[in-house]
């Protein structure tokens, strides 16, 4: 009986994280992971033997001498697992919400899906770039000389580029030649 | 914006807190607690001063050991994985028993030691987490309070007054 | 005898214990302890390469097996760590693609991006790389797929530039997910094996019913082949590998997607060689899937590091492919088609860094890698244009490289058991593979000098930098020449690793796990001390009476 009705939380449980999953919202998107990692847990616990009232650890044999001899003791191993697979739950779900923040921050969307737009405020903490040309490759035009000043540098190398062309942003336009 | 009553619970709850970690870290090798849960408590504990004294004084006071304490944690943690080589296997657990004279009987090994560092990682960890959550709610606060904030374009077709809008309305119900 | 069971626990230490030192002594910011970082850094990698040549030369070549019970818990209670060929091999290439990626990371990586910690995390994605290895027991490879996928979260969003927050949500959510179907295939062992550890997991499982293998190994599958990014679950690659910085990209090429290929291996010729047999068209059918799809898809892409990364998703293909005929040589021997994946396995991470590497090269100098942009570099950068060619055509398999006889010896098992459509769609994927880098070669070298980006770069200009840059390529190219040349002994070190790593009852007698709990009544779980053993399966292969028991 206490195994269906732990077999019927974890299906809901799991139902309800692909769902959410599926939706568009983040927030959403983290509910639903921290809902899978729920289901697992449970599932993990279920995995052991689902009794009651027995110890997982003797301390002193002679108290339950009678428990040892007639029956198994509990399985302490699964809450083990589920205690090391919470907190490997609980570092990744920290980690999602920053980054779903940060990306929230930087592009100003909510969508996981929704369409990049390079849109960045004034005084982000998080924007190191110096340039005015921020473009995709934005990390590129960080300013490595002033790094490594006393580095002798190779001759033949044009500061700027001859070709002043613009660079076509959409990656995907059909500009591009086929093989 | 200190609540006087948190500041109030935050004297007696603070000591009481970090006590109780304490204690949860020194008895978790063989009975419940240990290293993770006194680190959760000692976390809840910087909370609680996060909350009632603003994070800005968190900041300043712990904040530049969080870094060290997890390379410190961890270091600790493998050092203690490493005594065990003395007896021959890695992680070998080494216990040395002590009669103190003023607390008694006193068991001491590398599962204790390999706790502590275990903690350190923890509570330098969740605490750090807490502290950066919390100034990314202050700086959304502030972008809330000044809306008309300079926005800068990076290319020319993507500058969209409404650009958080998504681009095929599907709806939400 | 102990002491060089320990040494399995070296590759895992190193890189923990130097991250944390890092950031204990050496915190973030100031230049001059970001050089302490880098020298940290480089240390750990060379003691890491130092202790898996060791380990290579006793378990590769000496067909030793290393064991080390952590803490000297007997095996299904403590934690097992596991070192045979399979593993040593995997540990060693690990070691040179971080050492190898590791200059080009300290030329490419700018000071923003150091000062936020890059140097710990790349010591932590290899520590849970080599844990997991290394790992010998179902709940260990989980938390090491864990390590190694954080680490790998935060290197792929380092520096939170758009691309990369986008596609790192991505990449999240994927490999959350398959990581979930693994735990959850972990949680079904042990609810019906009883055991996490994999030695007793490959004891017990063929007296488990029929249904519960198929759905553990269906699990397996599904959560090892998102990892491998095998054909139907291969999307969070595409979508992340072009966003991080080129080191970045380089190592997750080289690394990532391996450790999912050899847990393939690991589980598949370890709980189930008889589903080798059994599951074998639909492998085959995934296999030949994966290789046509990443080629194809290369086909259509626009950037360097994009072709590249489905370029990785083809060569899961081979690999896989080499696994699924591993039982079935006919007139060849026993394991032909897993050494052929092993030896594939090696060519491949060692070649798809330095393509990676050297694309990356390609990029830092353009300021972009829109190949439609960009071109005629070979008149500025001759050598790295010829680096770049030497690394091609290895990959696509031309002769006196390490492709040609890893594809070869897959191709040539594949014709001996009959598998001719999967040996056809092979061959088309290599041609499309050539194809496509000859298309990169002619689009960033050839032709006209263009240079899309008007943000002068001086990464390339710099002769320190340079030099960093284009050694590692040069000697992985070098490897690949090598591991060309002597291609026979290699090849004959890769068989002997094949037959070791399909040994399952030499994996058993090693580890030992039934002995010591079978006979044991249900009250006295405490073991003692001084029956663990933790040595090589010398003193162990008598103790091999076993009585194999399912206790559920």
């Amino acid at each position: 009986m206490i195994s269906l009705l732990l077999a019927i939380a974890v299906g809901s449980l799991f139902a309800c994280g692909t769902y959410l999953i599926m939706r568009r919202g983040q927030i959403k998107l983290i509910l639903g992971l921290a809902l899978l990692s729920h289901g697992v847990n449970l599932l993990l616990f279920g995995s052991g033997r689902l009794i009651e009232g027995r110890p997982p650890i003797f301390l002193n044999k002679t108290d339950y001498a009678e428990t040892i001899k007639l029956n198994l003791p509990a399985d302490p191993l699964p809450q083990a697992l589920i205690l090391t697979a919470i907190v490997i739950s609980f570092g990744i779900t920290a980690f999602v919400i920053v980054l779903v923040n940060r990306r929230h921050t930087v592009t100003q969307t909510d969508y996981v899906h929704g369409e990049f737009v390079p849109l960045l405020r004034e005084g982000d903490p998080f924007d190191f770039s110096e340039s005015t040309e921020i473009d995709q490759y934005d990390w590129l035009a960080y300013e490595v000389d002033e790094v490594y000043d006393s580095e002798e540098l190779l001759t033949g190398f044009p500061t700027l580029p001859p070709s002043e062309q613009d660079e076509s942003t959409a990656m995907e336009e059909d500009r591009y030649r086929w093989p | 914006m200190p609540e006087l009553y948190l500041r109030f619970l935050n004297r007696i709850l603070t000591p009481v807190l970090l006590l109780l970690s304490l204690y949860l870290l020194l008895r978790g090798h063989n009975l419940p607690g240990g290293g993770f849960i006194a680190g959760l408590m000692a976390a809840a504990a910087f909370q609680l001063q996060i909350l009632s004294r603003g994070h800005e004084r968190v900041r300043r006071t712990i904040g530049p050991y969080l870094n060290s304490g997890i390379g410190l944690g961890l270091a600790v943690a493998i050092c203690a994985g490493a005594v065990g080589l003395l007896d021959g296997i890695f992680f070998k657990g080494v216990w040395f028993s002590l009669n103190l004279p003023v607390l008694g009987y006193l068991k001491i090994g590398t599962p204790v030691i390999f706790d502590l560092g275990v903690f350190l990682v923890v509570v330098s960890v969740a605490t750090s987490y807490l502290l950066g959550l919390s100034r990314v709610s202050d700086a959304a606060a502030l972008l809330r309070q000044d809306t008309d904030a300079p926005v800068r374009s990076d290319s020319p077709a993507s500058v969209m007054p409404d650009a958080n809008v998504e681009p095929s309305h599907r709806a939400e119900p | 005898m102990a002491m060089s069971a320990n040494l399995l626990a070296v590759p895992v230490a190193a890189p923990l214990l130097t991250a944390a030192l890092i950031l204990l002594f050496a915190r973030w910011g100031g230049r001059t302890l970001i050089r302490h970082q880098i020298a940290l850094t480089a240390l750990a990698l060379c003691i890491n390469l130092a202790v898996a040549v060791l380990l290579f030369r006793g378990a590769a070549g000496q067909g030793q097996q290393f064991v080390l019970q952590l803490g000297a818990w007997p095996a299904p209670f403590g934690i097992t760590i596991y070192g045979d060929g399979l593993s040593a091999t995997l540990l060693l290439l690990t070691a040179l693609v971080a050492l190898a990626v590791y200059p080009f990371a300290v030329a490419t990586i700018d000071y923003h991006r150091a000062r936020m910690g890059f140097h710990p995390l790349y010591l932590f994605l290899l520590m849970g790389v080599n844990g997991a290895f290394l790992a010998g027991d179902l709940f260990n490879l989980y938390v090491f797929f864990e390590v190694l996928l954080m680490a790998s979260f935060v290197l792929l969003t380092i520096g939170a530039q758009p691309a990369q927050t986008n596609s790192g949500i991505r990449y999240v959510v994927l490999n959350l997910l398959a990581s979930t179907v693994f735990l959850v295939a972990a949680g079904i062992a042990y609810g019906t094996l009883g055991t996490l550890n994999f030695a007793q997991i490959a004891e017990r499982l063929p007296l488990a019913s029929p249904a519960v293998r198929t759905v553990f190994a269906g699990l397996l599958l599904v959560g090892f082949g998102s990892k491998a990014a095998i054909f139907p679950l291969f999307f969070w690659l595409p979508a992340s590998y072009h966003t991080p910085p080129p080191a970045v990209t380089a190592l997750f090429g080289g690394l990532l997607t391996k450790v999912g290929v050899y847990t393939l291996f690991r589980s598949f010729t370890l709980f189930f060689p008889e589903l080798l047999l059994s599951w074998q068209p639909a492998l085959l059918t995934i296999a030949g899937a994966t290789m046509l799809v990443g080629a194809l898809g290369a086909l259509a892409q626009p950037g360097i590091r994009r072709v590249l990364s489905f370029h990785i998703i083809s060569h899961v293909g081979f690999m896989l492919m080499g696994l699924a005929v591993a039982l079935s040589g006919n007139s060849l021997a026993i394991g032909f088609g897993l050494g052929a994946a092993i030896i594939y396995l090696c060519h491949h991470m060692i070649i798809k860094t330095a393509l990676i590497m050297a694309g990356g090269a390609v990029e830092l100098h353009m300021g972009s890698d829109r190949l439609a942009s960009i071109g005629g570099l070979v008149s500025r950068q001759p050598f790295l244009a010829f680096l770049f060619f030497m690394a091609a055509i290895s990959l696509a398999g031309v002769p006196p490289f390490s492709g040609f006889v890893s594809k070869l010896s897959l191709l040539q098992i594949t014709l001996d058991t009959r598998h001719w459509v999967v040996a056809g769609v092979s061959v088309f994927a290599s041609l499309l593979t050539m194809m496509n880098m000859m298309r990169l070669w002619r689009e960033s070298f050839w032709g006209d000098y263009s240079r899309p980006s008007r943000v002068p770069s001086r990464i390339l200009q710099s002769g320190v930098r340079q030099k960093l840059i284009l050694t590692p390529v040069a000697v992985l190219v070098l490897l690949s020449l090598a591991l060309g040349i002597w291609g026979e002994p290699a090849f004959r070190l890769s068989m002997q690793v094949a037959q070791q790593a399909l040994d399952r009852q030499a994996y058993i007698e090693a580890v030992s796990p039934s002995a010591q709990i079978s006979t044991l009544p249900a009250g006295h779980l405490t073991v003692p001390a001084e029956s663990v053993s933790t040595n090589s399966p010398d003193g162990l292969s008598n103790a091999a009476a076993r009585t194999p028991l399912v206790s559920r």
